[in-house]
């Protein structure tokens, strides 16, 4: 009887959309948001990973989940939950940035202060992986996100095409000036 | 024409690229007749390479959903323990200003009302206190005061 209900209330669950996870989630249910948790922590984390320094990623990322936690309720279903939850991500990356300048840390800290902070990591790839995620931060919006798209969410230029509402070929063509500008930064 | 077609080229050269090399069959910089599309290669190998795909494990995917519950946790007992907006602003013991602010109000409110008005024709008119005006700004009043108040609490 047991393996019955566990059979009709959590199995289900793991197949159900994220909307209805999300309405089994305000009708109580805990376990629908752990779905919904292990379903999208991957993706955020990545995300995350790519923007945000190491020692950081995962304090970001709760505070991205405890942020979409708090608002689920006014989570009214006009977007998809992943795309909700991307602008959630966006806008804690840039919160976290904007309290580490208002505690007077600079944001672009020299690296050297950056890599004595960290253990564990080479200092040699350390230093490039700041650099590359200042020089991710200075894209502009569009070429930062179809990067991370690509790369953070390993979505496929076809998905993204369709994300976007982009043609195939328009989606490429923003790729390789993305790549282009990115280049550029790197290269400054 | 060839413009176009050639730009769509390496548009479509520089994603299968991304492909390739996301599913880690990649050779060194295929392009290198072109150096345009070679430089733009070489980024996407330095952002893979500093960037190599991680898998997060279940355990710590679970070790994080526990930390996040128990926060959750915590900020609610939090939230319950802490006593209302309106239970703390009259809670004159730790808010003597408060009490102050109010015996003002009181006392600015009395000295409005007990006022008589005057006419603006220029008669003194007695025996009206508590004209409805009077009350109006008195109630004003207390309204700037309350939000002098509520001002200086969120700084």
């Amino acid at each position: 009887m047991t393996t019955n209900y566990m059979q009709n209330t959590l199995i289900p669950l793991q197949d159900t959309s994220d909307e209805i996870l999300i309405q089994k989630y305000m009708d109580g249910s805990k376990e629908a948001f752990d779905v919904l948790y292990h379903r999208h922590l991957p993706k955020v984390y990545k995300r995350v990973r790519y923007v945000v320094p190491e020692n950081d990623v995962e304090d970001v990322t709760q505070e991205i989940f405890i942020a979409a936690l708090k608002s689920l309720s006014s989570f009214r279903g006009d977007a998809k939950f992943g795309t909700w939850l991307r602008t959630l991500t966006n806008h804690k990356v840039a919160e976290f940035y904007r309290r580490r300048t208002r505690k007077q840390e600079p944001r672009l800290a020299p690296l050297s202060d950056a890599v004595a902070q960290v253990t564990g990591s080479t200092s040699q790839s350390l230093e490039e992986r700041i650099f590359l995620q200042r020089a991710l931060q200075n894209l502009p919006e569009n070429y930062r996100e179809i990067i991370l798209l690509r790369f953070a969410e390993d979505m496929q230029f076809n998905e993204i095409a369709e994300l976007t509402n982009q043609n195939l070929e328009a989606t490429k063509s923003l790729f390789r000036r993305a790549v282009t500008a990115l280049r550029n930064h790197l290269e400054k | 024409m060839y413009q176009k077609d050639e730009t769509t080229e390496k548009d479509n050269e520089l994603a299968d690229f991304a492909d390739r090399m996301i599913k880690g069959r990649i050779a060194p910089p295929a392009s290198a007749s072109d150096e345009e599309l070679f430089g733009l290669e070489k980024t996407l190998l330095r952002l893979n390479d500093t960037f190599p795909p991680v898998t997060l494990d279940d355990a710590k995917s679970k070790q994080m959903l526990v930390r996040l519950k128990a926060r959750m946790r915590r900020e609610e007992e939090e939230q319950a323990a802490k006593p209302s907006f309106w239970k703390r602003l009259f809670d004159l013991q730790s808010n003597p200003q408060v009490g102050l602010l109010i015996a003002a109000a009181a006392v600015v409110l009395l000295v409005i009302i007990n006022l008589p008005s005057v006419d603006p024709s220029g008669n003194s008119v007695t025996g009206t206190a508590f004209p409805g005006t009077n009350l109006f700004t008195a109630l004003g009043l207390i309204g700037v005061l309350l939000i002098f108040y509520w001002i200086s609490r969120r700084k």
